[in-house]
């Protein structure tokens, strides 16, 4: 990220091509539409070339923040779509089906291995607890959202979070 | 030590669901504890690899194309970025409706041309049908004038109409002097013949089973003409006279089915 920040078009480029897939899927899972997910990436990827002054090393690694920036803008762009409800109601089904038979980003980026990792860490989870974490990453719903979707009290949704993701950071802490 | 408050928010904050205003108050309390900071990168690597179970993607050449040509013209917009594709859109439309002004301009400039030549060629032709009107009612008046004469009480006179279609505005007077055996016609807007064709005069005699000859007519290029004319044969009683378009120099008898004045 210093290279970047000091405008070296490599490091960029090193950057670029990867993470750039993982992002695009991220985008495209929230949109639900390829172009529309690539205009985010270009947007996150323009954004961190031009201010990468909003990268904090201390609070992760700047994968993890261009994913955070991702994730935001296509949820800023979802929810001013009638495509919103649809996106929640896919979320809320995917949690309980199995997503191995897709080759993941994370295949991409890490590799067969690792990928399998993160799903039987995944698998270690309630389908409560991985619900809830779904719904908030991938569909921009608030605890409260989620609490009346599920009709769920908010301290409920909140202890699930909470639990699912400690759990998850005690599976895969070696690769965070 | 993290309290579980703390954890749920840090949860909540690199999940994205905490508002606004509880992330800034999440992330100034972050800054002075190390330890919370720790667990939000922590956690952060976790929403990371959460978002790569997704199903893979890879970007096109062309947008990284882009994306390149952005980074060394941070002023420039994309190449498919709609603002600027609809950038030359009023622009375009714009030549467009120019374009079609011009167009209709021209059109109702030839049109106002074509309808002035009309009006104009319109004008002639009522200006010719006065003409005529008035020609022809002088003729008549003249016609009248010398038949009341007891000074011309031996001539005959007569007005000859037009026997063509297409040449309607012909017309012609006639005056027979009986006893010098010899007439005047005068003939106005008949059309010269064809050049292998004369018009020929003829008067209509009760004595005879024909028609008489008498002589030839020429016209000038307006169809005006005047000639002095005798009959071939004498003549006791001229009732009728006619005018036929003929074999170049004349017949001895009318071709009637090429009459071209006639009146008596």
């Amino acid at each position: 990220m210093r290279r970047i920040s000091a405008r070296e078009r490599p490091a960029f480029l090193e950057f670029y091509d990867r993470y750039a897939p993982l992002l695009l899927s991220v985008a495209a899972r929230v949109l639900g539409n390829r172009p529309e997910a690539e205009d985010v990436l270009q947007e996150v990827c323009t954004q961190i070339w031009r201010s990468p002054e909003g990268y904090d090393a201390a609070l992760g690694t700047l994968g993890g923040w261009a994913v955070t920036l991702t994730r935001n803008k296509a949820i800023d762009r979802v929810r001013a779509t009638s495509r919103h409800r649809r996106l929640i109601e896919e979320v809320a089904t995917s949690a309980e089906s199995d997503q191995s038979a897709a080759t993941s980003a994370n295949e991409l980026l890490y590799g067969k291995e690792r990928a399998a990792r993160v799903r039987v860490a995944l698998n270690t989870l309630s389908l409560e607890q991985r619900q809830v974490i779904e719904l908030a990453f991938f569909a921009g719903l608030s605890q409260t959202e989620i609490a009346s979707r599920l009709e769920q009290p908010l301290g409920t949704v909140k202890a699930r979070i909470r639990r699912g993701m400690l759990k998850l950071r005690e599976e895969l802490g070696d690769m965070l | 030590m993290i309290d579980e408050r703390t954890e749920e928010l840090a949860s909540a904050r690199v999940l994205g669901t905490l508002s606004a205003e509880e992330a800034q108050l999440f992330d100034r309390q972050a800054q002075d504890d190390a330890e919370l900071r720790a667990l939000v990168a922590q956690l952060r690597g976790v929403t990371s690899l959460l978002a790569g179970t997704s199903a893979a993607l890879q970007p096109s050449a062309q947008r990284r194309a882009e994306l390149l040509r952005q980074l060394d013209h941070p002023d420039a917009a994309p190449a498919n970025d709609a603002p600027a594709g609809r950038g030359w859109l009023p622009w375009a439309l714009a030549a467009g409706f120019a374009m079609l002004c011009l167009l209709l301009g021209w059109q109702t400039s030839v049109l106002r041309g074509r309808l002035q030549a009309e009006q104009h060629r319109a004008d002639e032709l009522n200006r010719l049908v006065d003409t005529l009107r008035l020609e022809s009612a002088d003729l008549r008046q003249s016609v009248l004038t010398l038949q009341q004469s007891n000074r011309l009480a031996n001539m005959r006179i007569a007005m000859l109409a037009s026997q063509l279609h297409a040449d309607p505005q012909a017309v012609a007077v006639s005056v027979w002097d009986n006893e010098r055996q010899s007439g005047v016609m005068v003939v106005r807007h008949l059309k010269p013949p064809p050049k292998n064709k004369d018009y020929q005069l003829w008067i209509i005699d009760p004595g005879y089973p024909s028609p008489v000859a008498a002589g030839l007519l020429q016209v000038d290029p307006n169809g005006n003409g005047r000639v002095e004319f005798k009959a071939t044969r004498p003549i006791q009683s001229a009732n009728q006279f006619a005018v036929t378009e003929e074999a170049k120099g004349g017949v001895a008898v009318p071709t009637l089915t090429a009459l071209v004045l006639a009146g008596a």
